[in-house]
């Protein structure tokens, strides 16, 4: 029975990873391709629906980490998913006049290039039970300059996305009501600003640490 | 007896160790280790025996007032002690003054000045009867914990990490501001007489009950400072074992009852779940404690802090 359900186990992760990647792929082609022919102003019609799929799917990722399918620490993977959303359906989707900017193609490439390493290293050990060194060798190095292209495209997004935040009222909740409640979409969005402040060098610091960890484990080994 | 102080990666902290006499106790150390680097007050030492080569167990802490003879299980004469720096560290006074000022100062500041218009809300505003009330209570519920922090609580240990400090001054101090602004609004709507006078006596007996319970906690401990843990007993903590917490629970339940905002509710969300997580581990130290063997009591059946669910 035990080892039945880790097969199903082993199944159903491969299954995902992979599934996801090829959904990072397409977002990859597409934005390329979106870019060659378009230009900037064309990349997010193109990515569009590939795009939310894909990162929308990342939401079973904590999931599996509470269900305790997978061994990440929910605490790792919380902020990094829910900014991730945030981009993908508060600001691009929500505020369409941010949509033909230009950082939205360094934005889809960081992450879909990310991606794409990410879940076929963890597709082929679940598949395989092992993944070549130069796949772990990019999982752990190419952060070093797709976090801060990443970061750097997240941030300018929710900034130049303010104006037209704060215009349109989106998704405000305005006194008087019977909870004496209130929420305003810009302030919250000053407020994810400011948690990228200590949340970047937080989480680069952390890449690095696990970097120095997995890459002395393999020459050791 | 010679000690020898290394940290916790091995290096020596005192080069050639420290001489004591042989009746020397873990105080006499403290204060030995502070003459020799000066910054290191004992309040910032964290003083442990190693921990044997493949043990899993948590390191035995070093108490002031033993002999340090008794920690030296063969050779009398040596003792390796491991050193840890706790950092800069305030006393428990100090950290609840700052963290419940905040709210004290910050509440009545929504009500009395004219903070609206620079959120956009022009002109004169009524205020509520409720939100008067509210304002008192609030006000006399941070007041009530200064007091009981200078003149009531007995803590067990004497000093908290400066950083608690910044962390605990902007927890409360946030809260204290978002839940002001939402009580104190121009457009507050209040709820209805019978509910607001309900939340706010059952708030207040919730308070003097938890009052009452700092006073039992208080005359658990000796006045010398001596910490330790005894089985709480009268009153509520026959049923519950953090009383205190439940009283304190449960007169913010009152507050939201009278007031009924989110931001309040949220904020009792968020203490409760805190205060949960403290009252299990008291609990299940005053269990292991108590465990009834070698002429110990044994700790009776009670819940944690909640009933009926936990």
């Amino acid at each position: 029975m035990a080892g039945f359900l880790s097969a199903l186990r082993r199944i159903y992760l491969s299954l995902y990873n992979w599934t996801v990647f090829i959904g990072w792929f397409q977002v990859l082609y597409f934005a390329v391709k979106a870019l060659r022919e378009g230009g900037p102003t064309t990349v997010y019609d193109a990515v569009e629906k590939p795009l939310q799929l894909a990162q929308t799917a990342a939401v079973l990722e904590i999931l599996h980490g509470i269900v305790g399918l997978v061994r990440s620490p929910v605490s790792a993977t919380l902020p990094q998913i829910g900014s991730r959303l945030f981009l993908v359906w508060g600001i691009l989707w929500s505020i369409p006049e941010t949509r033909t900017h230009v950082l939205v193609s360094s934005l889809v490439i960081s992450w879909s290039i990310t991606e794409i390493i990410r879940y076929s290293f963890f597709g082929m050990k679940e598949a395989l039970g092992f993944a070549p060194s130069w796949l772990l060798w990019l999982r752990y190095s190419t952060f070093l300059i797709l976090y801060p292209t990443g970061i750097t495209s997240e941030v300018g997004l929710i900034y130049v996305a303010l104006p037209f935040i704060k215009a349109s009222e989106k998704y405000c909740i305005r006194m008087p009501n019977k909870w004496n409640f209130t929420f305003d979409y810009f302030y919250a969005s000053i407020i994810a600003l400011a948690i990228y402040v200590p949340g970047s060098p937080h989480m680069y610091g952390y890449m690095l640490g696990q970097r120095k960890k997995a890459l002395s484990k393999s020459k050791t080994a | 007896m010679k000690v020898n102080l290394v940290s916790r990666n091995g290096r020596e902290v005192v080069k050639g160790g420290i001489e004591l006499t042989d009746e020397a106790t873990v105080s006499d150390l403290q204060e030995a280790i502070h003459a020799r680097i000066k910054k290191y007050y004992p309040s910032r030492q964290r003083l442990t025996l190693p921990l044997q080569a493949g043990s899993k167990g948590k390191p035995v802490v070093l108490i002031p007032k033993k002999k340090l003879a008794d920690y030296c299980d063969g050779n009398a004469n040596n003792l390796t002690v491991v050193f840890k720096d706790l950092g800069v560290q305030v006393s428990y006074s100090t950290l609840f003054f700052w963290e419940y000022l905040g709210p004290l100062v910050i509440y009545p500041v929504f009500y009395y000045f004219p903070v609206y218009k620079y959120f956009g809300y022009e002109g004169e505003r009524t205020i509520y009867p409720v939100q008067t009330y509210a304002l008192y209570y609030w006000c006399f519920h941070y007041f009530k914990r200064i007091l009981e922090t200078f003149f009531v609580h007995r803590f067990s240990h004497a000093t908290s990490p400066l950083s608690n400090v910044f962390r605990n001054c902007a927890y409360y101090w946030t809260f204290g501001a978002y839940i002001a602004y939402h009580v104190n609004h121009p457009l507050y709507t209040p709820v209805g007489d019978f509910q607001i006078k309900i939340g706010f006596t059952f708030g207040l007996i919730c308070q003097l009950a938890n009052f009452y319970c700092h006073l039992i906690l208080r005359n658990l401990r000796s006045p010398d400072g001596n910490g330790g843990y005894q089985i709480p007993r009268g009153f509520l903590f026959n049923i519950v074992t953090c009383a205190n917490y439940t009283t304190e629970i449960y007169q913010w339940l009152g507050f939201n009852m009278a007031t009924q905002t989110i931001p309040g509710c949220v904020f009792l969300v968020v203490a409760t779940l805190i205060m949960t997580n403290w009252a299990l581990t008291k609990h299940r130290r005053l269990k292991k404690l108590f465990d009834g063997k070698e002429g110990r009591p044994r700790y009776p059946r009670r819940w944690v802090i909640l009933p009926p669910f936990m």
